[in-house]
């Protein structure tokens, strides 16, 4: 393989949503890998600030709603002024949904796809346009949903977000090939978190009809995501879903 | 455009009608030159795809940053 042809390991990763359940653990798990974190959420949890007590100097924090556009790019800058230019970002942060599609508010509609999808693709847009203008190759990791996939009652606004993700992740590695390797990592349900909005029995569903017999633990999905990070696979544009198997 | 195309280890030629593909200036090189001209003006440059089709020549590139920045 050529120089050209390969994109270094990222060194500084910002990860949207980086407070608790999945993205705390992204979080963690690349801080403790030695690289250099800057996470936001709209609340900062204890445990992030826990990390950044833990991890001075390489975790930059911040409160910031993801759908605010001038935080983000005041976030992207004073981390990169701290930590050094970003060269990994992992679109973790969005909003669950449980209500059937005839029941849910044109609001509603509307802020879950502005979060899920539309400010997904607005700070990937910030961070690739300050890539470009270094000169520097990243990686790219969107977190998306095996509902993208599969039909879930009650998630008809979320699913079409991740499913429009994936699209972009796709066209994204396209689009800027050479520089940015681009995936997907899509979870199945977790036990927590936003799963919790499904119901003990459509888990407990969930959980008989996956081959590996439990839920997607936020453990199971870290490491796919700092290989994505990490590691010289030649994975680009691909969705890697991280379900025990339910979607097969 | 000398900076960006030495950052890949080419160099730029004086002739102004060289060709893009020729010196293996792509439509990446453009979009991170446009993002530097960004960043020295502190206007952002968006355009169409279509426009950027068009650009042929190291001329062509300088002739369509320059429309841009009138816009």
């Amino acid at each position: 393989m050529s120089d050209a042809a390969v994109i270094p390991p990222s060194t500084v990763v910002l990860v949207s949503g980086g407070s608790r359940g999945l993205g705390l653990a992204i979080v963690s798990g690349l801080l403790a890998d030695g690289l250099k974190v800057a996470a936001f959420a709209r609340t900062v949890t204890p445990e992030l600030r826990e990390l950044a007590v833990k991890y001075e100097g390489r975790l930059h924090i911040g409160s910031v709603d993801i759908t605010d556009a001038a935080a983000c790019n005041a976030f992207v800058r004073e981390a990169e002024e701290r930590l050094g230019p970003i060269d990994g970002l992992v679109n973790n942060a969005a909003i669950g949904q449980d209500s059937l599609h005839v029941h849910t508010s044109v609001d509603q509609i509307e802020k879950i796809v502005n979060t899920n999808l539309t400010a997904p693709l607005v700070l990937t847009r910030l961070v690739l346009r300050r890539m470009l203008a270094k000169g520097l190759k990243g990686r790219l990791v969107n977190v998306t949903s095996i509902c993208a996939q599969r039909g879930y009652s009650g998630l008809v606004a979320y699913s079409a977000t991740k499913g429009g993700l994936d699209s972009a992740t796709r066209t994204i590695a396209r689009e800027l090939n050479g520089r940015v390797l681009a995936n997907s990592v899509a979870p199945g349900f977790f036990a927590s978190e936003m799963s919790a909005v499904l119901g003990q029995t459509q888990l407990d569903q969930i959980t008989r009809r996956t081959p590996t017999g439990h839920l997607t633990d936020p453990d199971d999905v870290v490491p796919v995501i700092r290989m994505l990070l990490c590691e010289n696979t030649n994975i680009n544009g691909q969705v890697i879903e991280v379900d025990g198997g339910a979607s097969i | 455009m000398a900076q960006v195309m030495k950052n890949q280890g080419k160099v730029l030629p004086d002739d102004d009608s060289a060709d893009l593909r020729e010196i293996g200036f792509r439509s990446l090189d453009f979009s991170e030159l446009a993002l530097r001209v960004e960043d020295e003006t502190g206007d952002e440059l968006n355009f169409d795809a279509p426009g950027l089709r068009q650009i042929a020549t190291v001329g062509d590139v300088l002739d369509f940053l320059l429309q841009l920045q009138s816009e």
